[in-house]
């Protein structure tokens, strides 16, 4: 708690970004070096990790499109980073153009990275906030200018709900709670099922460069986040096996997969 | 998305060749970059762009075929399909199979195939570089943007931060610490010659309204007061600050003379002179200021501060609603006091305190009758003080009570080891209104007395006449209880205040000690008539009510005579004997130590 109430967290550019890691894990130009060196390290102890990001990646865009199909035009994604390539706004404004997506993202270089890529696009917008104060993001009033909360609306938990300690329940409840019959919630985690010792020590690296703490749950504890939700089929399974497309299979079969992923529809 | 006619290829068997290659080139690629599209889609997109290269290959231009192959790369990279491995799997699936799935045979179709690997390739690695150093430019404008933003709050909240540190909150105008600030401003490069005034203005009872009223309309008072004196500094250039409690300040730079000081002050106090309407009632405020104006190159912001400060309790003692303007002479004997009071508890705790006596003398026989004890202060450094120089201080600070009892018992001690003299004297000592008026003296006096073994007859108390005539039941009770004790008391200076003869008939006194102004005349050549008349007058009425008469100031013979001519009992003065230690006046107390002073 030593920083200034004035000063906007994680403005430091010298230390490395989940949201710019996530980048280059993708494929993209949109970080610096701090980030590409600690991403280099977890990749020596997960060589595949850009395979299994790219099978995260490629959930979301399944899911959405199962949205849109669904009637969803409304978007609310939480720990954005930063919506370079294939991201929300672009699957979803592609299948119906009169989709509107809010990202939200804590850090700050993300969320003016974020405004600089959507300038132009007013159906898409971004602001800062903390996953962990949904009342603060569901009052926002650039959240309730945009969406219609009375409406269904697709809530994304992508990859973000591993970095939150404490009582993801209730915040999942909170955002369950604030939307109507008929949302969606897209979620997808990390599981300290799969890789336990990797995952240990990708943990320890992750730490000593970063600080980012990863909260990582077992299959059960993620299911019991999402009491108050009815599961689209498959349910909760891998990534890459939700939905697959092609269904015959991807070109890439993903070895020892450690990403959980399902849709819910508020009950 | 629309087809372009020129990708469209002619002949079903090519169709069917290119839509081959087309699934096998999205195979080959599928997963190896992210994308928002799905498998229908990529596959779709690459059907297209395989046309394009199949349109060129049929085309006789070898460049044309590393123009569109060119194209292709760029438009891979703008659909995502941008990773290093695509590009490898995109290589590799058109070195391996373009030819012979779009049937085409020829002698320089090799020829044309590394054309269409090179243009590839080129437009690939182009589009991505670009894309690259885009990305790195939004990426740096994102950053310098919340850079900005960050610094920008930092100055903001430094400002703010400033902006209370530096204010009061209730009535938003600049406060100490900003004074101090201007000051030392003003102080760090004078002008030559230049001046400045201070008013330092402190309301007067505010305390009473805060306790009488409470805090918050104390407050609001405040508020009041502070927007009248914003009107009086409004367009002056003077500045206003509040600095502290129900203190506030102007400073007026560049001021002529300390009239022009004096004239802020005139106005601030003509600005309060209306009541100031808090929560609906009028209150009337007046105000005290000090008021200090000098030149700047020869003070500093220090002793100017504390001039109006000295000068502002000047103007409070003057009796408030006013404003005094400081002097330095007057303030040289304030720091003098202050010194001295500031010494005086250790001083008393070290002894420094001490009795001389001096004689009184009974006209009658020549004889040392009794003798009064003075009190002398042996200071280290300013050497021996007399009553006139530290009794008022001692009075304003209240040690007198605890001074004047030790004095007391030091008296009442010596008057006691008196007791074997040949002579035995009375010893007479002064009593202030303080310690009249403190509970306890008549106890006091007569555990002293008990304690030396002391005859109550042998110690007389001296009060002034105006503490005498203090008609307060407190005061009477306990003049009444000292003589009660058998201590005989004396007015001392008779004649110099008011006395109601009525009322002194009912006094339990023992003793008038005229002035000494009325008997100084008396020692020249021809008396003034009136003095003379006077002090008969006064003797024949002390000697109405049955009291012995002392005349005090008696300095020569002449004067001597005359006073015990005119009846006095008993003389005082230099003549009859000076203050001295008690060793020395016990030497007066022998028949051999007699004197002969008619």
């Amino acid at each position: 708690m030593g920083r200034p109430s004035w000063a906007p967290e994680g403005v430091d550019t010298d230390r490395p970004s989940l949201a710019r890691m996530h980048d280059y894990a993708l494929g993209g130009a949109h970080n610096f070096a701090v980030d590409r060196r600690l991403y280099e390290q977890l990749i020596s102890l997960m060589p595949d990790l850009a395979a299994h990001a790219r099978a995260d990646r490629a959930f979301m865009r399944r899911a959405l499109q199962f949205c849109v199909a669904a009637g969803v035009r409304q978007f609310l994604d939480l720990g954005s980073g930063i919506p370079t390539r294939g991201n929300v706004h672009e699957v979803v404004q592609r299948a119906a153009p009169d989709s509107r997506v809010m990202y939200v993202d804590i850090d700050p270089v993300a969320v003016a990275h974020s405004r600089e890529i959507l300038a132009g696009n007013d159906r898409a917008r971004v602001t800062q906030a903390d996953i962990r104060e949904p009342e603060r993001i569901l009052t926002h009033p650039d959240v309730c200018k945009l969406l219609d909360l009375d409406q269904p609306v697709a809530v994304l938990m992508v990859s973000v709900l591993h970095f939150v300690m404490e009582d993801p329940a209730g915040i999942v409840a909170a955002f369950r709670d604030a939307t109507a019959p008929g949302s969606y919630l897209v979620v997808s985690t990390i599981t300290s099922d799969a890789r336990q010792d990797r995952m240990a020590a990708g943990q320890e690296v992750v730490a000593q460069q970063g600080g980012l703490l990863t909260a990582l749950r077992s299959r059960a504890e993620v299911e019991r986040l999402l009491a108050g939700f009815d599961l689209v089929e498959p349910g909760l399974v891998w990534a890459h096996e939700w939905r697959p497309d092609p269904p015959e299979g991807s070109a890439a079969d993903l070895d020892q997969p450690f990403i959980l992923s399902c849709l819910g529809r508020r009950t | 998305m629309t087809q372009d006619p020129r990708d469209t290829p002619y002949e079903p068997a090519e169709q069917a060749g290119l839509a081959t290659f087309a699934q096998a080139w999205a195979r080959a690629v599928v997963d190896t970059s992210y994308v928002s599209m799905t498998y229908a889609e990529i596959e779709k997109l690459l059907h297209q762009l395989a046309g394009r290269i199949a349109a060129a290959l049929r085309g006789p231009s070898p460049a044309a075929v590393s123009a569109a192959a060119y194209e292709v790369g760029t438009r891979l990279v703008a659909a995502d399909l941008d990773s290093p491995e695509t590009l490898g799997h995109t290589v590799a699936v058109i070195a391996d199979r373009l030819l012979s799935d779009l049937g085409l045979t020829g002698a320089d179709l090799g020829t044309r195939l590394s054309r269409v690997l090179e243009g590839l390739a080129t437009g690939y690695a182009r589009a991505r570089f670009g894309r690259t150093l885009d990305a790195q430019e939004t990426l740096r404008r994102a950053a310098t943007v919340v850079l900005e933003d960050a610094e920008h709050k930092l100055r903001e909240h430094e400002a703010r931060f400033r902006h209370q540190a530096t204010h009061d909150p209730l009535t938003g105008l600049p406060n100490r610490t900003l004074v101090g600030e201007w000051l030392d401003e003003v102080f760090a490069s004078p002008a030559p010659g230049a001046r400045i005034g201070l008013c330092l203005i402190d309301l007067d009872g505010f305390k009473a309204v805060n306790d009488s009223r409470g805090h918050d309309i104390g407050d609001q008072l405040l508020v009041g007061v502070a927007e009248r004196l914003r009107q009086v500094v409004a367009d002056s250039g003077h500045l206003l600050a509040r600095f502290g409690g129900d203190e506030f300040l102007i400073l007026a730079e560049g001021t002529t003379c300390p009239d022009d000081a004096a004239k802020v002050a005139d106005r601030a106090l003509a600005a309060l002179g209306d009541p100031v309407c808090v929560d609906g009632r009028r209150l009337s405020v007046s105000a005290s200021i000090g008021v200090v104006e000098g030149r700047v190159d020869t003070s500093n912001a220090r002793d100017l501060l504390r001039s109006a400060d000295i000068t502002l309790y000047w103007a409070k003692a003057d009796g408030k609603a006013r404003w005094a303007l400081f002097d330095p002479d007057r303030s040289a004997q304030d720091v003098a006091r202050y010194r001295l009071a500031a010494a005086m508890p250790a001083a008393i705790d070290r002894n420094e305190f001490r009795l001389d006596y001096q004689p009184l003398v009974d006209l009658a026989t020549e004889t040392v009758c009794g003798v009064e004890a003075l009190a002398r202060w042996h200071h280290p450094r300013h050497g021996t003080l007399t009553p006139k120089d530290f009794i008022d201080i001692a009075e304003d600070t209240g040690l007198i009570v605890p001074l004047g009892r030790r004095l007391l018992r030091q008296a009442c001690r010596q008057a006691a080891r008196w007791q074997q003299a040949p002579m035995p004297p009375f010893v007479s000592v002064n009593l202030s209104v303080r310690q009249i008026r403190s509970p306890g003296l008549v106890a006091d006096v007569a555990a002293i007395l008990d304690d030396n073994r002391l005859p109550p007859e042998r110690l007389h108390l001296e009060i002034t006449e105006s503490t005498a005539m203090g008609t307060d039941p407190e005061t009477v009770a306990t003049l009444r209880g000292l003589a009660d004790l058998g201590v005989r008391l004396a007015i001392d200076d008779f004649g110099t205040g008011y006395s109601s003869l009525a009322y002194l008939r009912t006094l339990p006194v023992h003793e008038l000690k005229l002035a000494a102004g009325f008997t100084w005349s008396l020692g020249l050549s021809t008396p003034a008539a009136d003095d003379e008349a006077i002090v008969a007058t006064l003797v024949s009425l002390g000697r109405t009510l049955g009291l012995t008469v002392v005349a005090e100031g008696i300095e020569s013979r002449t004067q001597a005579r005359r006073v015990r001519d005119l009846g006095c009992h008993v003389g005082q003065g230099w003549h009859l004997g000076l203050p001295q230690p008690p060793e020395r006046v016990t030497a007066l107390l022998t028949a051999a130590g007699r004197q002969r002073f008619l």
